[in-house]
């Protein structure tokens, strides 16, 4: 299996049956040639728009390293992804690799859950296993999480991934919305529309670890 | 997978949910192989991730595996969510670090899910089938010592060696970090070649210090190159403060550009001195990912 296999598929499976955006990137077919056009989804009528023109999937990790205000993202789910570009790619395989780039190993993660093939790790483990600086965060207590949970993932100038874990089995988080957990709800603006990719969160990620750290420090 | 002799066959301890083996299995074809690089990352600098992401580029323009991938511990894609993203069935993971220390040998096969030990000796077989070769960090082969005379003579072009000291400066006294051990063993392999009139190591954190650069070197003309794998704020301000040069900015989206680097050769305390970026930024640091594929399989055979 190779460059051509099973995840570009299912993919391309998934667009075939209407899909047409991951997060904040808006996927359309060229109206003129055989292709991909991408914009940021508040800018998908391009008539109207000075939008900058890049073509290769390359493109795609610069267009998502910075914010408007030319801030760096170190969480790509963030919900503020530039605006002001359009990217226009030839193939499947190169829309693929760009989405690759805008939203780091979604694709896959997703079709891993698709194929109910996703662990799916409490926040408790997460921590439990830390080691070096981060060991500390196994010592947060159980509402402190939730509130650095609650402060770090809202999908309202947090994160747009779908959280599956819990705190621990059975112990859900307080803080956020119920849908913020379901993994049928997109977690963009209504408006954006529903045919979206997942952006599904399996386990807790680096910046959360790091926040619950500083929380923990904090309280020292 | 063909039928070779296993020679060893060592059972690993249950990990998320199932057993590992570790047995040598014949050398695969890279063509049907995925290369994936591992690097620090960091969620302040995007210089941090560049080269990694310059590296598999690279290699990925070269055409010799079916995939190569990028995965970082602060950056996306985290090393938890990577192999879902890749296809191949057999998995070389380099990681880009500058020596082995608690990322390569603790963190990087804990966050992957890999046993903590005896990975380097040979394949593992991931819990869904697939099979993982574990290399030695870039900067533990033998061609690092390449990589930065090379770095060195881009830097000060022209310039004869036999008439400077080269200084090459790494962090010190990181926790469970080899990086100090690994610039002193290549001071001692470039002073054996006897192309420089004096070749020595300093540190951030520990002695030899680089501020005392101007005692420590002997000659007029003097070239530093930090041992780290990417720019970041010890390349841009922290080793600039220390030489007495005029910091970079705090992080920069074009290295290239930053004066630190430019403005060479810096004529100061009565010498020339010439600044290099970190060594890592060099694309030849490439070919030495690659290296340490051919080296774990020469190891493993």
């Amino acid at each position: 299996m190779g460059k051509e296999g099973t995840l570009r598929e299912a993919f391309g499976a998934w667009l075939a049956r209407g899909g047409n955006r991951i997060g904040e990137v808006a996927i359309r077919r060229s109206d003129s040639w055989e292709g991909y056009v991408l914009t940021h989804w508040e800018e998908t009528d391009r008539a109207s728009l000075p939008l900058k023109h890049f073509s290769t999937p390359g493109d795609a990790r610069l267009l998502a390293q910075l914010d408007d205000a030319g801030r760096y993202r170190p969480l790509k789910t963030a919900p503020n992804l530039r605006h002001g570009w359009l990217l226009e790619l030839k193939t499947l395989d190169e829309l693929y690799s760009a989405l690759d780039f805008f939203y780091p190993a979604a694709l896959g993660v997703g079709a891993a859950f698709a194929d109910h093939r996703l662990p799916v790790v409490p926040l408790r483990e997460t921590l439990d296993r830390q080691s070096g600086m981060y060991a500390v965060t196994r010592k947060i207590s159980d509402a402190k999480a939730d509130m650095v949970v609650e402060a770090c993932c809202s999908s309202q100038g947090g994160c747009l991934k779908t959280i599956l874990w819990e705190l621990k089995p059975g112990h859900p988080f307080a803080g956020l919305p119920p849908e913020k957990f379901d993994p049928d709800r997109d977690q963009l603006a209504a408006e954006a529309g529903q045919n979206a990719f997942p952006l599904l969160c399996n386990e807790a990620c680096n910046l959360l670890v790091a926040a619950i750290r500083k929380a923990v420090k904090k309280t020292e | 997978m063909s039928g070779d002799p296993l020679c060893a066959l060592l059972p690993w301890t249950a990990l998320r949910g199932a057993v590992f083996f570790q047995f040598v299995i014949s050398k695969p074809n890279r063509a049907e192989c995925a290369l994936l690089i591992v690097g620090h990352g960091s969620t302040v600098n995007p210089d941090s991730s560049a080269p990694t992401w310059a590296h598999a580029d690279a290699i990925r323009r070269w055409g010799l595996f079916a995939e190569v991938h990028a995965a970082f511990w602060k950056e996306e894609p985290s090393l938890r969510q990577v192999l879902y993203g890749i296809e191949s069935r057999e998995i070389y993971v380099v990681p880009n670090f500058i020596s082995e220390g608690y990322f390569t040998q603790k963190v990087i096969p804990r966050e992957l899910g890999l046993p903590l030990e005896g990975l380097g000796r040979g394949p593992v077989i991931l819990p869904d089938g697939r099979t993982l070769r574990y290399c030695e960090p870039v900067g533990s082969h033998r061609r690092m010592t390449e990589v930065l005379l090379r770095r060195a003579s881009e830097v000060a072009p022209g310039v004869p060696s036999a008439e400077v000291s080269l200084l090459i400066v790494g962090h010190g006294t990181d926790l469970n970090d080899n990086s100090a051990v690994a610039a002193k063993e290549q001071v001692r392999r470039i002073r054996a070649m006897g192309l420089y009139a004096e070749v020595l190591a300093a540190y951030m954190d520990e002695a030899p210090r680089i501020e005392d650069w101007a005692t420590l070197a002997t000659q007029r003309r003097v070239i530093v190159v930090p041992f780290f794998v990417s720019d970041g704020l010890h390349s841009y301000q922290d080793i600039p403060e220390r030489l007495g040069l005029e910091p970079g900015p705090a992080r920069s989206l074009a290295p290239e550009r930053s004066d630190v680097f430019r403005n060479n050769p810096h004529l100061i305390q009565g010498r020339e001195l010439y600044y290099a970026s970190a060594i890592g930024t060099e694309p030849l640091f490439a070919e030495v990912i690659l290296d340490q594929v051919t080296a774990f399989e020469e190891r493993c055979a």
